[in-house]
């Protein structure tokens, strides 16, 4: 027994080396711990064992035969001896019989100088073969835009097949044929057509697979590396941004590095190139005479501190505003909010929080009284239950989603998914196949879904004996709210039955560890907060809100999200999460910063808009935020822009909102900056720079530095390291930069206060099923994440481009059918608020009556949502609308 | 001229000029000999095999490059005078060459690692070492210049790659090093 973990352990003898590993070790593992290298190409540590390359071969004592390394559990008292010459025979004979067929095309191999066959080779073989026979040619049916295939070099470890199998959970991949001339292949005779995350790639041994985006560029020991953090959704993968002479050359990911132990998504590995588009801004612009002119950086900071400076003086502080993307560092996003409330004087800031995940915060905040998760990837892995709500994971925030799947598919945990999709396999994996209850659901019927759950809990008889002993009035004042909805109101649209709810919470209910995760199908969409609090009740009927390994993960869809509230970066937050309204919480602040924040209460996005309508707001900064590309026409934020005096866009590119600033200033993107970010499960995470900033751009806390000099109130920093340290003294939360975030306890008095009152607030608003009007003919829109771009920034990207370049209306077959169409028709798609003409496409996973559309491209059809502000968090919903879809 | 000699030859070499005469043989035996030196640049030297010159690009006997953009000379170059921008060939995919090329012939040693590391033997050592020039900018050899180069003196480069026993003289030479497969695009019928 090891004393540590109790876990019971094993010692084996290998190379004359004593070592002691826990039980049921793999040989090649005990190995690689006492520091001897078996030489393999099948075995991966993510993969179970196929001992398929007899490269691993090793003498077992008392073993007849020499044995498999990687399939070998460790015995007691084992002796291994892993370079006795008979193993070196049989390597080197291994070794002959995959070079009678690999082509000697080192040289043009892009895997050549990192490749485990050519190291082997170099290691266990003579320089010359003793096959004279012609070697294999495999003839190519097609050549793959991203991802491409010469299947000559491939040594049949059938590591990619396992891959796509066992951890993504697509089966994109297949071996055909036998022997030596076994291929790999996709199904059909087509280009590959999958999830497209580079894991084939990645864990390709030799070259027979590589990435065409990055093809003949490089040699491996021209690159230099960059570990940092993938700028795209809130999973917050460890990348590592390998480049040459300041150009991006491609994306790997380490095992056992980050959160997401090497696994990556398309994004992450396709998506790089979006930071060196030609269309980056690289010098300042100044508006004059109505048109933007380059100018130099004095200039436009000069411009803009003068106006500024002019805006404060005649309207005052309260008179500016300011907006920030939470796709920037904690740097970027700590200066933001410092600049705004110290050198200008105001609250009103706001970040795109504001689109969603604030839901989940503010939720988090008023029942929890907490403002990130309270638990972590590791817990969703070992959760026994898991039950999604509107996540839609696999496209929003894969890597949660490979969490899901390996707890689900690798530690047998059950799954529970309230989704808007149809449980059938596709070319991309669907998590509703994996799950034991799947409630399918509407993408406007999520809040209708939770109540749902609410009802059967107590129809169960489930609830928390101790719960109702501490809080009979809660359990009783929810009982009747909800026992007063009947099923048949709630399920009037649906083809689910109370049954099956039933089911699906005494499945909840029966795990210890049992994890809900919330996405932005229930964040994003009408009553996203109330339903967010509806989730909290039914952990706390259920007992499982203050439990270890128990909990509720809201994903954040930008890569900094929480980063963004933990900076302070919203209104009504100062860093630390901290209350504006909070007098002990400003003299906390101020004893840092030397001076106190305003106590004035901030506006929120959608509130400045207001503002900038009727021409209170005056100045506004926009920090790679983009309303007027995010928010339908009807939100009326181009009118807002026209009525701001200054407009201050500080930007990667020249967006909507850009077109219309008074001065655009060029900033870095992710890939050209240090700095910290925090991940959706709220660890600190660090972003490293690994090229030069692109033309004249800086980062974007270098810039409001500067102004801050400019505009007499200096706030300076030589690197974004002394921030970081700023940020570390006053906020201890963020101080963990480890392997793995330090999860909080639910505070238990801010629970106590909510569960003994603090429900009653909006106990009738939100336990109110929301009206449905549904009528024949109209269809339910829906913007949606799509696996391959996030945001727009993505929309730069070559390569993702490549998968996904422009929107495709989605609809069930049934649908399709009705209406006429097949995949490539086109529809129009209408209703009060205007119409657009998009291409179609029949997709098995899309529920009946609903349309989905990639948000990314939604220029021509945003005119088709209206928006509706959440009245307690001010989330602006508008990812939602009754359509009327005809064939064109 | 020994030391040890009787005062009365010491006299007699003294008195008839010996030792001039001695040199003045030397010098006229020379008024009949062939000359020494070359009239550079009217008269050139024959120069081995091996010599190393000026560095080439060759090309097959078809007329198809032979460098496949590899990196190699690069990697292998002690003074870092070789770039080479590879990609593949739009043209003919998964096959890679080498877009641009560059030798920056200024910093080239001459010391012959490039040739010898190359697998396709593309590069070679040619006799050509008359590129003086009063404008530094031309000895950066780019791609251009160094196919040019090859097809100038491709006889020069090809007796360098023999001398060094690199290539094998006659039929065998472009299969000597080895043939990259091309990728066999299947038709879609068959």
């Amino acid at each position: 027994m090891s004393q540590e973990t109790g876990q019971p352990t094993v010692t084996l003898t290998i190379d004359g080396m004593t070592i002691t590993v826990p039980k049921d070790t793999l040989v090649i593992e005990a190995a690689r711990q006492a520091g001897v290298m078996i030489p393999h190409f099948c075995y991966h540590p993510k993969l179970a064992p196929d001992a398929n390359c007899r490269m691993c071969f090793v003498e077992i004592e008392k073993m007849p035969r020499l044995q498999t390394s990687c399939s070998t559990k460790v015995a007691e008292g084992m002796v291994v001896r892993t370079t006795s010459p008979t193993v070196q025979q049989a390597r080197k004979s291994v070794l002959e019989f995959i070079l009678a067929n690999h082509p000697l095309d080192c040289p043009v191999c892009d895997q050549g100088g990192r490749c485990d066959l050519q190291d082997f080779s170099h290691e266990y073989t003579p320089p010359v073969s003793r096959f004279t026979e012609l070697k294999r040619v495999f003839p190519k049916e097609y050549f793959s835009a991203l991802i491409e295939t010469q299947m000559n070099r491939c040594v049949q470890c059938l590591r990619c097949v396992r891959y796509c199998d066992q951890v993504m959970d697509v089966k994109a991949l297949a071996p055909q044929g036998r022997g030596t001339l076994t291929e790999i292949k996709s199904f059909g005779h087509h280009e590959l057509d999958c999830e497209f995350c580079g894991g084939c790639v990645q864990i390709c041994p030799v070259g027979a697979i590589t990435s065409r985006l990055s093809m003949y560029e490089f040699r491996p020991w021209m690159l230099k590396r960059a570990e940092t953090i993938c700028g795209y959704c809130g999973d917050g993968c460890e990348i590592t941004l390998q480049t040459k002479e300041n150009r991006l050359i491609e994306v790997n990911s380490t095992l056992g590095g980050g959160r997401n132990n090497a696994d990556l998504c398309a994004r992450g590995f396709f998506g790089y190139h979006a930071s060196t588009h030609p269309d980056r801004l690289t010098t300042p612009l100044v508006r004059k005479d109505g048109h933007l002119v380059e100018v130099t950086w004095e200039e436009a900071l000069e411009t803009v501190a003068a106006q500024v400076g002019w805006v404060k003086d005649e309207y005052g502080p309260e008179a500016i505003g300011g907006l920030i993307s939470a796709r920037c560092t904690n740097e970027d996003l700590y200066l933001f909010q410092k600049f705004m409330r110290l050198v200008l004087g105001t609250n009103h800031l706001d970040s795109s929080v504001r689109y969603g995940y604030m839901n989940a915060i503010e939720a988090f905040r008023r029942v929890q009284g907490l403002h990130r998760w309270t638990v972590t990837f590791d817990d969703v892995v070992a959760a026994d239950t898991l039950m999604l709500i509107g996540t839609n994971v696999t496209e929003t925030n894969p890597i949660t989603g490979l969490k899901i799947k390996e707890a689900v598919k690798q530690r047998g945990a059950r799954l529970i998914t309230l989704e808007s999709l149809k449980p059938v396999r596709g070319t991309i994996s669907n998590i509703a196949t994996l799950a034991t209850h799947h409630l399918e659901l509407s993408p406007d019927q999520f809040g209708i879904g939770v109540l749902g759950l609410i009802k059967a809990v107590f129809e169960q008889g489930l609830v928390d004996s101790a719960l109702e002993q501490e809080a009979p009035e809660y359990v009783g004042a929810l009982r009747t709210k909800i026992e007063a909805i009947t099923w048949d109101r709630l399920l009037a649209h649906s083809t689910l039955t109370p049954s099956m709810f039933h089911a699906a919470v005494r499945t909840f209910e029966q795990g210890a560890r049992s994890i809900v995760v919330v996405g932005q199908g229930v964040l994003r969409s009408p009553g996203g907060y109330a339903t967010m609090v509806n989730i909290h009740d039914v952990l706390l009927l259920l007992g499982r809100l203050d439990r270890p390994g128990c909990g509720i993960a809201a994903l954040a869809e930008e890569n900094n999200e929480q980063g963004a509230i933990e900076m302070g970066a919203v209104p009504d937050l100062l860093p630390g999460a901290l209350p504006v309204s909070d007098p002990e919480a400003r003299r906390a602040v101020a004893a840092s910063w030397g001076q106190e924040p305003p106590r004035t209460p901030g506006l929120t996005m959608m509130e400045m808009i207001e503002r900038a309508k009727t021409g209170h707001l005056k100045a506004l900064f926009v920090v790679g935020e983009n309303p007027l590309g995010s928010l339908p026409p009807s939100a009326g934020v181009a009118e807002a822009l026209d009525r701001v005096e200054l407009l201050v866009c500080q930007e990667l590119f020249l967006t909507e909102t850009a077109q219309r600033a008074h001065v655009v200033l060029p900033a870095c993107s992710y890939a050209e900056k240090d700095g910290t970010c925090i991940n959706t499960e709220g660890h600190t995470q660090a972003v490293r720079k690994a090229i030069e900033p692109l033309g004249e751009s800086r980062p974007d806390w270098e810039i409001f530095s500067a102004l801050s000099v400019l505009l007499d109130s200096p706030m300076e920093y030589e690197t974004a390291k002394d921030l970081t340290k700023e940020i570390r003294n006053m906020i201890p939360a963020s101080r963990v930069l480890g392997p793995a975030p330090l999860p909080p306890r639910p505070d238990r008095e801010v629970l106590r206060r909510y569960i003994l009152g603090g429900y009653r607030d909006d106990l009738d608003g939100r336990l109110t099923p929301p009206p449905v009007t549904k009528t024949t003919g109209t269809m339910t829109l829906s913007f949606a994440q799509s696996l391959f771009h996030s945001g727009k920034f993505s929309t730069k990207a070559k390569g993702l481009l490549k998968i996904q370049s422009a929107g495709v209306a989605n609809l069930n077959p049934q649908d399709a059918e009705r209406l006429g169409v097949r995949t490539g028709d086109r529809i129009e798609i209408r209703n009060e608020g205007g119409s657009a003409i998009t291409p179609v496409r029949a997709w098995e996973r899309v529920p009946e009556g609903v349309v989905v559309f990639p948000e990314h491209f939604d220029q021509d059809l945003r005119q088709v949502m209206s928006v509706t502000v959440d009245p307690r968090t001010g989330v602006p919903y508008c990812k939602l609308a009754r359509v009327s879809v005809e064939k064109v | 001229m020994p030391t040890t000699s009787s005062p009365a030859k010491k006299l007699f070499d003294t008195v008839l000029f010996r030792e001039i005469w001695e040199a003045m043989k030397v010098t006229f035996r020379h008024m009949f000999h062939r000359p020494m030196t070359f009239e550079y640049p009217r008269e050139k030297r024959t120069i081995p095999d091996t010599h190393r010159g000026a560095l080439a690009l060759l090309r097959y006997d078809d007329g198809q490059e032979r460098c496949v953009g590899c990196d190699l000379c690069e990697a292998a170059c002690p003074s870092h005078c070789i770039k080479v921008i590879s990609e593949e060939d739009k043209t003919r995919p998964l096959q890679r060459y080498a877009k641009e090329f560059y030798i920056d012939i200024t910093k080239c040693v001459f010391c012959g690692y490039c040739v010898e590391a190359c697998p396709v033997n593309a590069l070679a050592m040619t006799k050509l070492y008359e590129y003086s020039t009063p404008d530094k900018r031309t000895l950066l050899f780019d791609k251009a210049r160094l196919y040019e180069i090859g097809e100038r003196y491709l006889e020069d480069g090809k007796r360098y790659l023999y001398a060094h026993n690199q290539e094998k003289e006659g039929e065998e030479s472009r299969a000597y090093r080895y043939q990259f497969p091309v990728p066999v695009q299947k038709t879609p019928n068959a």
